[in-house]
């Protein structure tokens, strides 16, 4: 009875407008009371969808991987997963036109050419997720913030990267009493030798990425810089830089052939898996593609630890890639909450890409790390963290070193050397393109 | 005056009213109404998609892209300042634009000689009666329909440095050396043979459409005006001269500028085989303007450079299209 008068009274005094003015309500101030006490968003996922553009890896089991992995963590959250897959070249012509759309993907991959302070004032702000991951793994590497920081903000979370060693025939080495390539002095008079018995040496000098990244990775060994630490200046025109463009000169003349004027990002795989190579300086897929097309390469090919410079300096260019997640995404929690899983796993993903990715982290790249920890030839990847770099080192990655890569200028100042230019004059054009670039990213 | 206009008398007076209000109402009505307004709505009806695709898909983005070349607009900023000519003069400022200019230039005209060359002779061949005709047809425009990408790197594969086939064919048939030697070209690490090889695809996937459009001129002239030449006694070159090309001058110059410009705009063929490397040897502006608007973000520079194929193609576009109305086409 007296239930049922309670019912009756709420009947009669409480109409429906006023009912859903208390819900509601208490529903917004209950929902702020929580927001404010956690100081976050509430994570409600469950339901909503996620739209997540990648690359195709150069390691299609990594694919296999991740889409799995990111189906069975939609699943997991009530989250709808779609993963689209396109190849790494179209994702900045992609970006703009989901830019300019206002819609598409809520997460997009960046693989080399990183977008992040070019869009930044669109892209969601991840200084939480990057400092929480940071603490939890034992901080990241130095390199880790060079691409994704503007302003003292983090507009992505890194993912991995993708080193490019030495990797050189210990067979063909050995045949001719030749050490190991552990400094690059060494590993050009190792191309002079076994140039004129037919087993040349390449690095391209084309308009290719690699190219970007290896001579990088020389001129930085050789003390020569690109950029100031602040990124506003260039430094390439220095004694450091004349003397990486003088080895150049030597190492094409002595060691190389003119075909590496006309490679792309996988001539050097070939290369090396023909047999012919004494030593390239690339990813370890093209040690790894040898296993199935030339075996006899795939037992004599060793992975080298960065040649050192003249003063003994090593630094390795590598390709970074990022996780950036657009403001207008519908759910940006999501988006964060995908982000903080997919590195907590980001271990399988290493066993998944057989040792491809390096790990940003510090706890993930303690020895033995997966894969590379107990493959011998290639535990001496495990000493890259400490030497990893980006374009524009030491300065950051910033828009303006970007176009410097998209226009290939430091290829070209070496290809021109190479041709026969001068130095002096080759660095002259060089340094006189850096500025005009630099120049016009300070007026806009 | 009419005979009814001369009566008199109330009903000739309300009937001489009622003509004026027909006259007036007819007036009025009568040209909205008639056969010729009637013809011409009907005309600008079928006008109508036409012009709206041009407007809004040729009009529209041209007006976008110079709005954005005087702009300092970027790929990841919404709001945009006008800064005059400045991307262009930036654009003059650098070396690699004149390269790029210069390499478009020759990239148009050597291409363009050879696509005259090849589809002329190609259209002349499939003109000829023989066995399989319709299937060489077929076969020819192949290039023309293959997507861009797939046939561009297969080309990629035949120019390699290592394992070109046209190398190791030449070879086999003892016109070069071995690999590693001096006469081993590099198609793509030459620069001059690099720009060649490039010019080479885009001839090798567009000459079909030249030659479709010659065919498609050739079959339109009339038997009798080529047997009559030919009983007057000239010879191929001269009705081919003074006969077939004065009757398909008007599609031979709608094939050509469909032609200039497809070559012009041409970003996919040099991006996917050197991206305008080595050194800038194969740089053109589409390139240009993609690596700087699209990759580096700059889009006010990227539009400034992209536009700068303008004045090349305006001129030869105004020249024809005043050739072809002097000739009242």
């Amino acid at each position: 009875m007296g239930d049922s008068h309670l019912v009756q009274a709420r009947h009669t005094s409480v109409s429906r407008r006023r009912f859903l003015k208390v819900a509601g309500g208490s529903v917004a101030g209950g929902s702020l009371l929580t927001m404010l006490d956690a100081r976050q968003a509430p994570a409600q996922i469950k339901g909503t969808s996620l739209r997540i553009l990648t690359w195709s890896h150069f390691i299609p089991a990594y694919d296999v991987w991740f889409d799995k992995w990111s189906a069975q963590w939609g699943e997991k959250n009530g989250v709808k997963v779609r993963v689209d897959h396109i190849p790494h070249l179209e994702i900045p012509a992609r970006m703009a036109a989901e830019f300019a759309a206002g819609a598409g993907h809520d997460i997009i991959l960046n693989n080399a050419t990183i977008l992040a302070r070019l869009y930044y004032k669109s892209l969601i702000d991840m200084t939480d997720v990057y400092d929480g991951l940071g603490k939890k793994y034992g901080g990241w590497i130095p390199a880790a913030k060079s691409p994704i920081e503007v302003e003292g903000r983090i507009y992505g979370i890194p993912m991995y990267y993708i080193l490019l060693p030495m990797l050189w025939r210990k067979d063909l080495f050995e045949a001719n009493n030749l050490k190991a390539p552990d400094t690059w002095e060494l590993a050009r008079v190792a191309a002079r030798t076994m140039k004129s018995k037919g087993n040349p040496c390449g690095i391209a000098f084309s308009h290719c990425n690699d190219a970007n990244l290896n001579w990088r990775s020389l001129m930085f060994s050789f003390g020569a810089t690109e950029t100031d630490p602040s990124g506003d200046n260039p430094t390439i025109d220095s004694k450091e830089m004349r003397e990486t463009l003088a080895f150049a000169k030597a190492l094409f003349d002595e060691g190389m052939t003119p075909e590496v004027f006309s490679w792309d990002d996988a001539s050097d795989n070939r290369f090396l898996a023909s047999g012919i190579a004494s030593w390239i300086h690339d990813a370890i897929s093209a040690y790894r593609t040898t296993e199935s097309t030339n075996p006899a390469v795939f037992k004599n090919t060793y992975v080298g630890m960065e040649p050192a410079g003249p003063g003994g300096k090593r630094v390795s260019v590598s390709a970074p890639i990022v996780f950036l997640a657009w403001k207008f995404s519908k759910n940006p929690q999501g988006a964060k909450d995908y982000l903080t899983a997919l590195v907590d796993v980001d271990k399988e993903g290493m066993v998944a890409s057989t040792g491809y990715n390096m790990p940003f982290l510090n706890d993930n790249a303690k020895k033995p790390m997966p894969v590379i920890g107990a493959d011998p030839k290639l535990q001496v990847l495990q000493d890259f963290p400490k030497i990893v770099a980006f374009f524009g080192y030491p300065g950051p990655y910033t828009p303006q070193i970007q176009e410097v890569a998209n226009l290939f200028v430091l290829p070209d100042i070496f290809t021109k050397v190479a041709r026969g230019t001068s130095v002096d004059e080759a660095l002259k054009w060089g340094t006189g393109e850096y500025r005009r670039i630099f120049a016009k990213h300070k007026r806009a | 005056m009419t005979g009814s206009s001369q009566t008199s008398g109330p009903d000739a007076t309300s009937a001489r009213a009622a003509a004026v209000s027909v006259g007036v109402d007819a007036r009025s009505r009568g040209w909205l109404g008639s056969q010729t307004s009637r013809r011409l709505a009907f005309g600008y009806l079928l006008l109508a998609p036409a012009s709206a695709y041009v407007l809004l898909l040729v009009g529209v983005p041209f007006l976008f892209s110079l709005y954005l070349a005087v702009s300092d607009a970027n790929v990841g900023d919404p709001v945009a300042n006008f800064v005059g000519l400045a991307n262009f003069r930036a654009a003059w400022e650098m070396e690699t634009f004149w390269i790029a200019l210069r390499n478009s230039v020759t990239f148009l005209v050597v291409a363009a000689v050879f696509k005259s060359l090849l589809g002329t002779s190609l259209a002349f061949l499939l003109l000829q009666e023989f066995k399989g005709k319709k299937l060489v047809r077929a076969l020819v425009v192949i290039p023309f329909t293959l997507p861009v990408a797939v046939s561009v790197l297969s080309w990629k594969w035949m120019y390699d440095s290592q394992f070109s086939v046209i190398n190791w064919a030449l070879h086999r048939v003892g016109l070069i050396g071995g690999y590693g030697s001096e006469s081993w070209p590099i198609w793509l690490g030459q620069p001059h043979l690099a720009l060649l090889a490039c010019i080479g695809v885009n001839v090798w996937r567009t000459f079909p459409f030249t030659a479709i459009v010659l065919l498609a001129g050739f079959t339109s002239v009339p038997t009798e005006v080529l047997d009559a030449a030919r009983v007057d006694g000239c010879s191929f070159f001269q009705r081919f001269r003074h006969v077939v090309t004065p009757m398909i001058f008007p599609i031979l110059i709608i094939g050509f500028l469909f032609d200039t410009v497809f070559t012009l705009s041409d970003l996919s063929v040099v991006y996917l085989l050197t991206a305008g490397g080595p050194g800038n040897a194969t740089q053109i502006l589409p390139v240009l303007a993609y690596q700087i608007g699209i990759q580096a973000g700059s889009l006010g520079r990227g539009a400034a450079i992209a536009l700068m194929l303008v004045p090349l193609l305006f001129p030869a576009l105004l020249v024809m299209l005043r050739n072809l109305k002097r000739r009242d086409w």
